[in-house]
């Protein structure tokens, strides 16, 4: 679907992915520039990220990042903690966002794969992640399952 | 705070809004690549995430004030067909369901995102806990005017 005409990825297809497989990625520290770039790119500027003066006195004490810059890092974090899939498609998300991500904060991704189904389709599978994001006292921040389609070595 | 906002209170299940449109570009496609921290394979290729992190935006531009989040808990979200840098997108959404809390309230929208042709391209769920309006905001016993 969202494949681009002579970029077929070297990616591991459905049928190399095991379930239960387990990947940890590097770590990487959200930053103020992240989050003022975020704010920019999404239009979202509320107050929670973008106003120090007004969050000294919320119950986090400081700006945090926005729960979905969280996720877009958690899903650029997962490209560096495994072999690429043959992804076709990113098609379902379930998430909860559990804690904040404060400036500073070095989050990291412990993804695991939960499911794999067989689609109507022959050329395709579905696979399901079960991702964490953790900050660096190991404390969940965001967590959810992922829905990725993924190519079928034999088409 | 002196800006206005809309509190818990303000909300009613079945409001509907609807964002203006926005034109994804090969410079948000950029943008959120590089942020994210993704390769940019082929840059018109519109990442999934991309059109959910711009609906909350979005959402502020509407003829209501923002709404008073003060944690976002969670979204469950449908990516149901590929976007293209070029490709305009608005988003619709409706209050779903409100829950007083002892401190504010959930509430539940659901969203979608259309496309140019009016085609439902990605559709989901966001629960957020929102404020309820401030006491000083509504006049109080003994208080003094400035």
């Amino acid at each position: 679907m969202v494949s681009y005409a002579g970029m077929t990825a070297p990616g591991r297809y459905f049928e190399d992915i095991q379930l239960g497989e387990e990947y940890e990625s590097p770590g990487r520290t959200v930053t103020e520039t992240d989050i003022v770039l975020f704010a920019g790119l999404s239009g979202d500027y509320n107050v929670l990220h973008t106003d120090a003066e007004f969050m000294k006195q919320s119950i986090f004490g400081e700006r945090i990042a926005h729960g979905l810059l969280g996720l877009a890092v958690q899903a650029g974090l997962f490209t560096r903690a495994t072999q690429a899939y043959a992804t076709l498609a990113f098609v379902g998300l379930r998430w909860k966002f559990k804690g904040p991500i404060k400036i500073g904060d070095t989050i990291r991704l412990r993804a695991r794969v939960v499911a794999k189904k067989e689609t109507t389709k022959p050329d395709r599978g579905l696979i399901t992640l079960e991702r964490k994001v953790l900050n660096q006292r190991g404390e969940v921040v965001q967590e959810g399952e992922t829905d990725l389609m993924v190519e079928r070595r034999v088409g | 705070m002196s800006a206005e906002l809309t509190y818990f209170e303000d909300v009613a299940v079945g409001e509907e809004l609807a964002t203006p449109a926005i034109t994804l570009t090969e410079a948000h496609v950029n943008l959120y690549r590089g942020l994210a921290g993704e390769p940019v394979e082929d840059p018109g290729a519109v990442p999934e995430l991309l059109p959910l992190c711009l609906s909350t935006g979005l959402g502020w531009r509407v003829p209501r004030p923002p709404l008073a989040v003060t944690a976002f808990l969670s979204v469950e979200w449908d990516f149901l067909q590929p976007l293209r840098a070029g490709d305009t997108i608005y988003g619709a959404s409706r209050a779903a369901m409100r829950r007083p809390l002892r401190e504010g309230g959930i509430i539940i929208e659901d969203h979608e995102v259309v496309d140019q042709r009016g085609v439902v391209v990605q559709r989901g769920r966001f629960t957020f806990l929102v404020a309820k309006r401030p006491a000083a905001d509504t006049p109080q016993k003994g208080a003094v005017s400035p």
